[in-house]
């Protein structure tokens, strides 16, 4: 009457009944474990119950059409990968812990990918007995989320390595290698589209050849580690000479200034001593740097002596509402110190008009007699 | 009727018909195509890309003749295919023919002839390029700066343009020598604007934060307009530009003209007392160079405490230049100005240094402009109109002068040369 499966969830469900009503009627300081052996006692009978009518699953001797049609009487799935790979990422959670928070991450998104896969693979190979048509609605459900996901990560792998080689490659090579890849692609388009009886098997081996060729450079790229770019040395200056009434050490506004990387009103270079400007299409260095009224203008000082400088731009004192009162304050910018070789910009803004009385001038403290005048209209 | 005459009878109303079709049609066609081929013929044409007056205009001509030749072969050669091929093969109940896929020596043919049109294009239009953004062979540099709605031109000092030893600042025409390779460095103070003068070459962008550069040449002393093209508020179309070439003897007098020192007027006259006015009423935000206060001292406008730009015109030298509020009306009659700029070349740099006599002064309309700036050109001139200006102007706003101020201060204004 009973079948074997059966027997064992009456038995496990009697069991959880009974530790249920014992712990229920002795302990009464929580009913948080009588909650999990009820709940325990109610999927254990729910299973009983299901057992007891499929009967195990097994097919009655007097039913020949259930040997026909019984998920028995087919051949079982075939083996799945997906616990294999949820094996891997759970394996790779305490990896992850030790080495760093990213490993952690990936693993557990290893498992929920792996987690889903298994589930919809398993309910899809037993959703009929028809194998080709479950094999149908796990595609129909899993593609349009695999496809995109895969194509995308798979992208992003090849971008990853290209990024990465030429990051390797010496920085002439670059536009080289970026065109030869470029060409190659164009080339292998071009032939294809021209010869259409190729096989579908060979452009998928091109293909992957070509991938993993990438990736595999992508990857020595990347042990071999990325070629050495030079940085910009900004260095602080402590001393203060632009004097305290300004706003700043050094005139933020120039980091911030995408024009300042293209347009100059002029390049102020301390060299031997001496202060030069240079203006676009003005022929030699200049003594005179003329600037627009109420315009921002973009001014570079490049430093080619030893020691660390600075370049001040003086455009006077103006009055200037502090609290309520007309204070006379000075009007000044000034770059950071800037090493050797090394350059910074300028933002300057002059509001009011030079004159022969009182000019505007750029300077650098410590180097006397040096100055260049700005001119404003 | 017999049914013969009915036959004649629908037959001629339908003719009549088609006909009355066609005259309907034929008469705005016929306008259309009138207008087209008259509209190619104005003598007077300030703004004709094809009528280049400098190297640079001139090299952007050249690129665009046999382009659009090949374009105009090319667009008979379609038209005559198409038209051929829908009227010959039109329906007629015939059974549709044969349908084909591919032809890979047409299509071939189609990609490879195309391609070499634009590589036979592409080569001399990236060599004009370089042409055009050629710096240096730059003999003189003007800051070119755009604010709604006017144009500023100052002029650094430089060794360049016959030697400027000190800043020039000016507004509404710019003044240069001819046969000159100048450079203009281009910017705006507020939106983007457009700089264009089409006879001396192409269009440059005024954006605030960059300069931008601009190659201008003029074969021969004249004035050649232009226009904003860059949709920048309310007065975008009073926007406009002139730019003045000038022999170089001439330029240099212009130079001197424009550096030397203020002369006050005389005491006592009709301009003095426009003078004191002024002072009053317009040195807030307009500077006159050289201009002193009561106690000696020079006056030096702060327009960047009222105005949203930072900047008005400069009235130092008004009456040297033949326009006023961003060029958008003239300083001179319109039979003085049609004289100057009928003036033949060789004369013409002469004409313009005598700038704006009394007797050519369009009082009219500077009178009106004086009277309420606001009413001759749409400017948010009211701060209480703006939220985003911070409470100040954009435009000249109106001063609320009398009648008898206003004689006194173009009185004042019109020894400014």
């Amino acid at each position: 009457m009973f079948t074997t499966g059966s027997k064992l969830f009456i038995g496990a469900s009697t069991l959880a009944i009974a530790a249920a009503i014992i712990y229920g009627s002795t302990q009464d300081t929580s009913t948080l474990g009588t909650i999990g052996l009820v709940s325990a006692a109610i999927a254990l009978v729910f299973l009983m119950g299901i057992n007891l009518w499929v009967r195990d699953s097994n097919v009655a001797a007097d039913d020949p059409a259930g040997t026909l049609t019984s998920p028995a009487a087919h051949e079982p799935p075939p083996t799945s990968m997906w616990p294999l790979v949820g094996g891997l990422g759970a394996a790779l959670i305490p990896v992850g812990l030790v080495v760093g928070r990213a490993i952690t991450w990936m693993a557990v998104i290893v498992m929920i990918i792996a987690t889903v896969e298994w589930m919809v693979q398993s309910w899809s190979e037993r959703a009929s007995a028809d194998a080709a048509y479950n094999a149908t609605i796990r595609r129909r459900i899993m593609h349009p989320l695999e496809l995109p996901i895969l194509g995308a990560v798979g992208l992003g792998v090849i971008i990853f390595s290209f990024s990465r080689i030429m990051l390797h490659a010496p920085s002439a090579a670059g536009p080289v290698i970026f065109g030869a890849v470029a060409s190659s692609v164009l080339l292998f388009g071009a032939l294809l589209a021209t010869r259409r009886e190729v096989g579908r098997s060979i452009i998928i081996t091109i293909c992957s050849v070509g991938a993993l060729a990438i990736i595999g450079a992508g990857v020595s790229s990347a042990i071999a580690g990325g070629r050495e770019i030079t940085k910009h040395e900004v260095p602080s200056f402590a001393e203060g000479t632009c004097g305290a009434e300004t706003n700043g050490e050094a005139d933020t506004k120039s980091s911030r200034a995408i024009a300042a990387k293209s347009n100059f009103a002029a390049t102020i270079v301390l060299q031997g001593g001496k202060l030069h400007a240079y203006i676009v299409a003005l022929t030699g260095p200049q003594r005179v740097v003329t600037l627009p009224r109420s315009n921002y203008s973009y001014v570079r000082f490049t430093n080619l002596d030893s020691g660390k400088y600075r370049l001040v731009a003086d455009f006077g004192s103006d009055l200037v509402d502090v609290n309520g009162t007309q204070t006379q304050i000075p009007q000044r910018s000034c770059t950071q110190a800037v090493g050797k070789d090394g350059a910074q910009f300028m933002v300057l803004r002059p509001t009011r008009p030079s004159s022969p009385d009182a000019p505007f001038t750029f300077s650098v403290p410590g180097i006397a007699s040096q100055v260049i005048t700005i001119e404003v209209p | 009727m017999t049914s013969v005459d009915q036959v004649q009878n629908q037959s001629g109303d339908s003719m009549t018909s088609i006909s009355t079709r066609h005259h309907r049609w034929a008469l705005p066609l016929a306008a259309f195509v009138g207008f087209a081929i008259l509209s190619g013929c104005a003598k007077n044409a300030p703004q004709d890309t094809w009528q280049p007056a400098g190297e640079n205009a001139r090299n952007i001509n050249n690129l665009q003749h046999w382009p659009f030749g090949i374009a105009g072969v090319v667009f008979v050669i379609v038209v005559s295919v198409v038209g051929y091929c829908v009227f010959r093969f039109r329906d007629r109940g015939q059974e549709i023919p044969k349908q084909t896929h591919g032809k890979p020596a047409l299509e071939i043919m189609l990609t490879v002839l195309p391609a070499l049109i634009l590589i036979g294009i592409g080569i001399p239009t990236i060599s004009t390029l370089f042409q055009l953004a050629k710096t240096s062979d730059t003999q003189c540099v003007v800051n070119v700066t755009g604010q709604q709605w006017w144009w500023e031109y100052d002029y650094p000092v430089q060794n360049g343009c016959g030697g400027i030893s000190a800043p020039i600042v000016t507004s509404g025409q710019l003044v240069f020598p001819a046969g000159t390779h100048v450079l203009l460095r281009i910017s705006s103070r507020d939106v983007i604007h457009s700089y264009w003068i089409p006879k001396l070459n192409g269009k440059r962008d005024a954006v605030p934060g960059r300069v931008q550069t601009l190659r201008l040449e003029a074969d021969h002393p004249g004035i050649y307009t232009g226009q904003c093209t860059e949709f920048c508020g309310l007065s975008h179309a009073y926007m406009r530009m002139e730019a003045v070439s000038l022999d170089q003897a001439s330029f240099t007098a212009w130079v001197n003209n424009q550096l030397k020192k203020y002369s006050p007027p005389a005491a006592g006259t009709e301009s003095s007392a426009g003078e004191a006015l002024f002072i009053t009423n317009c040195t807030r935000c307009h500077q006159v160079n050289g201009i002193l206060d009561s106690s000696g001292k020079p006056i030096i406008a702060r327009p960047d405490k009222y105005v949203y730009a930072g900047v008005v015109p400069n009235l130092t030298n008004l009456m040297t230049r033949s326009t006023f509020a961003g060029a958008a009306f003239d300083l001179m009659t319109p039979s003085c100005k049609t004289k100057l700029w009928d003036t033949p070349a060789d004369k013409f740099s002469a004409e313009y240094l005598k700038g704006v006599s009394p007797d050519c002064l369009n009082t009219v309309e500077l009178r009106e402009w004086l009277r309420n700036a606001p009413a001759k050109k749409p400017m948010y001139a009211d701060p209480a109109q703006l939220t985003t200006t911070g409470g100040k102007y954009r435009g000249m706003p109106n001063l609320g002068l009398t009648e008898a101020q206003i004689d006194k201060i173009v009185a004042y204004l019109t020894e400014r040369k």
